[in-house]
């Protein structure tokens, strides 16, 4: 597919804050344009944070998306989602404050044959700032999280939290938050370990009259990593679009949304889980760790599916799939695929291998449900696909004609 | 051993934290003493400051509305703790609008100044920020160590020139140097003097004044017998003197230095409610 965009120049300090606020989570982003509109997402290393910001074409001044089809399938093909690397575009949007100023628009388009993606800052005075960044094809990344079967929920300007957070050193790693129906409260994370006699703890006590909504279902105490959050908070603030926090017990995840008319925005965040936090293994200290995505998918996504299981980004219907992941995960045949699908799948058992030191304590970890589709089940399940057709989208078209998929290989281009 | 204070008025709690900022810049632990009607941040002259030290003092009333303490005896009746300055700028920095500020001695974890600051909300209750900064309680037997130093015999004492334009200069002169040599006579004049191998740079202060000091034998405030025009001149660390100007952000109502010869500079800066003196000693 092809796609390009026009974002005009208001709109550009809040896709600037939003290319930020992703930066935080990640080195890189999926850059996922689908005809409703444009998604960008990104996980960081350890799977513990999970970020998705959805522009849909109103927010562009100018938004063109075309499925290309190839002659072999009658269907729109599998389409794949690529990825950037941050540090290749944060310098189109460095000084958002300064860009609002000096640019007139920015033009996004992509370039299937080249394998590129071309920035262009329509500038002041004449001015065109053009840069060419490739990009890698990667699978798709979705996160499934159930809001609704949060029995948390707040929601409050974004205003407010930045007030809170304004309080907490920069350095600050984890906060928790304790609720129950009377009181709120955001406090320094401290563990059995921590050496009180060092550090300084700080504690914000805040009353439910201060939300815009205020749900505490069960009271509950979660500690999140502040550090990726604060990139939520600033985007939110560029947006002025209130915040909503929608949570459970300490181990379940933590989700930040805003949304309005012309985008929808989450970040999703593991929590720590209290009950065996002495029994923690250590490794890198600073945020939760990795959630155990591979074995506990299948138990997990049950009691999930049988609520309608809304997806956080616009997406299409992730529970169609996801009941097919489940059906087809057979850990034998993915170690033997090659390929783009092998990569996948050896970054997960990789994944796997890394996540085995913590195996024992697998169980301290609760987790959101990550889906990577992989290539091969999509090619596999040929008929099934086109009840998931929707959801893949191919930025590129025909670039792997050496993979060892032959036949399948084409058939999902 | 107790301790609670209470800060309401806005411009109190403001001038209180600036005064707190300015010791953040200068020690990173230092100790707080607390006694019936006054404050003050002690630094002692430890060959880990560098051998620099601090005496600042303020009376309590000027800043607190309320003020009780309980030393450890009845005879002793005051409290030394070892903290981290920064910490409780930190905690003051955001209570710019607060409603009040209460600061106690606790003992949670360990024993702790906790800042309580209640600061106005959109709803009938107040959000309360709460931060809890660890301290050391400094035993009875150490005292002596935080003694008031006495003012050193000087060679000469003057007026310093306007801070702003000391603290330029001597930014300035950091990038060129390690250490700067304060020379001063009894003329009014100073100078501030850098050099390296590739250059030598000497900023001239003159009509400065110098401070008359009331003394016992009378030698120290006499001109006669005294050289006017005879610098004296002490090479000290620069960003010792660097640290000491960047810290002040409200200009003092008396600002002056006194020269002991190759030994020591003293500075002493005054404010209405606050004075406090820094010692950087000479580099041999």
């Amino acid at each position: 597919a092809a796609m390009k965009c026009v974002i005009g120049g208001a709109q550009l300090r809040v896709f600037g804050k939003a290319i930020h606020a992703i930066a935080r989570i990640s080195d890189e982003f999926w850059f996922d344009p689908v005809e409703k509109g444009l998604a960008l997402r990104s996980v960081n290393s350890s799977r513990s944070a999970y970020a998705c910001v959805f522009f849909s074409s109103m927010f562009f001044q100018h938004y063109c998306w075309t499925a290309v089809s190839q002659p072999c399938q009658k269907e729109k093909q599998l389409s794949l989602p690529c990825k950037l690397i941050i540090k290749s575009v944060l310098p189109v949007f460095r000084c958002v404050n300064v860009l609002e100023r000096n640019v007139e628009k920015c033009s996004i388009s992509t370039n299937p044959s080249e394998h590129h993606i071309t920035f262009q800052l329509l500038c002041r005075h004449g001015v065109v700032k053009t840069y060419n960044l490739t990009f890698q094809e990667c699978d798709p990344l979705q996160a499934v999280f159930a809001k609704h079967m949060c029995p948390n929920i707040l929601k409050v300007h974004s205003r407010l939290l930045a007030d809170v957070m304004i309080h907490f050193p920069t350095s600050q790693e984890e906060i928790t938050l304790s609720v129950t129906p009377m009181k709120v409260c955001f406090k320094s994370y401290t563990e059995e370990d921590t050496d009180f006699s060092r550090t300084m703890l700080t504690e914000i006590q805040l009353s439910p009259e201060e939300f815009d909504y205020f749900q505490v279902g069960v009271d509950s105490e979660v500690t999140f990593c502040l550090k990726e959050l604060r990139g939520l908070l600033a985007f939110s603030e560029a947006t002025s679009v209130p915040v909503s926090v929608h949570f459970d017990r300490c181990g379940k995840p933590i989700a930040f949304s805003i949304e309005d008319l012309l985008l929808e925005a989450s970040f999703i965040l593991a929590t720590l889980c209290e009950a065996e936090k002495e029994a923690a293994s250590p490794g890198p200290a600073c945020c939760p760790r990795p959630w155990d995505s591979n074995t506990d998918t299948a138990t997990s996504k049950k009691p999930q599916q049988k609520g309608n299981t809304p997806s956080i980004n616009s997406a299409k219907p992730p529970s169609a799939l996801s009941k097919q992941e489940v059906k087809n995960i057979p850990r034998g045949t993915e170690r033997d695929v090659p390929g783009r699908a092998g990569a996948a799948m050896a970054k997960a058992a990789a994944g796997e291998a890394t996540e085995a030191p913590y195996e024992k304590n697998s169980y301290l970890y609760k987790y959101c449900i990550f889906q990577f589709h992989s290539l091969f089940f999509g090619a596999i399940s040929y008929k099934e696909k086109e009840a998931i057709g929707d959801t893949f989208q191919s930025l590129v078209t025909a670039s792997d004609p050496e993979e060892e998929f032959g036949a399948l290989q084409s058939s999902q281009v | 051993m107790r301790f609670r204070a209470k800060i309401v008025d806005l411009a109190c709690l403001n001038h209180f934290s600036r005064i707190v900022n300015t010791i953040a810049k200068l020690a990173k632990t230092c100790i707080l003493r607390l006694t019936v009607c006054k404050l003050y941040f002690i630094l002692s002259d430890k060959v880990a400051n560098g051998g620099a030290s601090m005496w600042c003092e303020l009376s309590q009333g000027n800043f607190f509305d309320e003020f009780q303490m309980e030393g450890v005896a009845a005879e002793h009746n005051e409290i030394y703790l070892e903290l981290v300055p920064e910490n409780l700028s930190r905690a003051l920095k955001t209570a710019q609008n607060a409603k009040a500020v209460k600061i106690k001695l606790t003992n949670k974890h360990c024993p702790c100044l906790s800042v309580a600051v209640e600061l106005p909300s959109l709803s009938s209750s107040s959000r309360i920020v709460t931060h809890d900064i660890p301290v050391g309680v400094i035993p009875r037997r150490m005292w002596n160590d935080f003694r008031e130093p006495s003012v050193p015999d000087f060679d000469v004492s003057i007026y310093l020139p306007a801070l702003k334009t000391m603290k330029s200069v001597v930014e300035r002169m950091k990038n060129l140097s390690n250490f700067i040599v304060i020379e001063a006579n009894l003329s009014g004049e100073m100078n501030l003097k850098i050099e390296t191998d590739l250059v030598s740079v000497t900023t001239h202060f003159k009509d400065l004044g110098n401070p008359p000091w009331a003394s016992e034998d009378g030698c120290q405030s006499s001109a006669q017998g005294r050289d006017l025009e005879s610098m004296a001149e002490a090479c000290i660390d620069i960003k010792k003197l660097q640290q000491l100007l960047a810290g002040q952000q409200v200009n003092p109502t008396k600002a002056l230095c006194n020269i002991v010869r190759k030994r020591v500079v003293h500075f002493i800066l005054l404010h209405e409610e606050v004075s406090l003196q820094y010692f950087i000693p000479a580099v041999a």
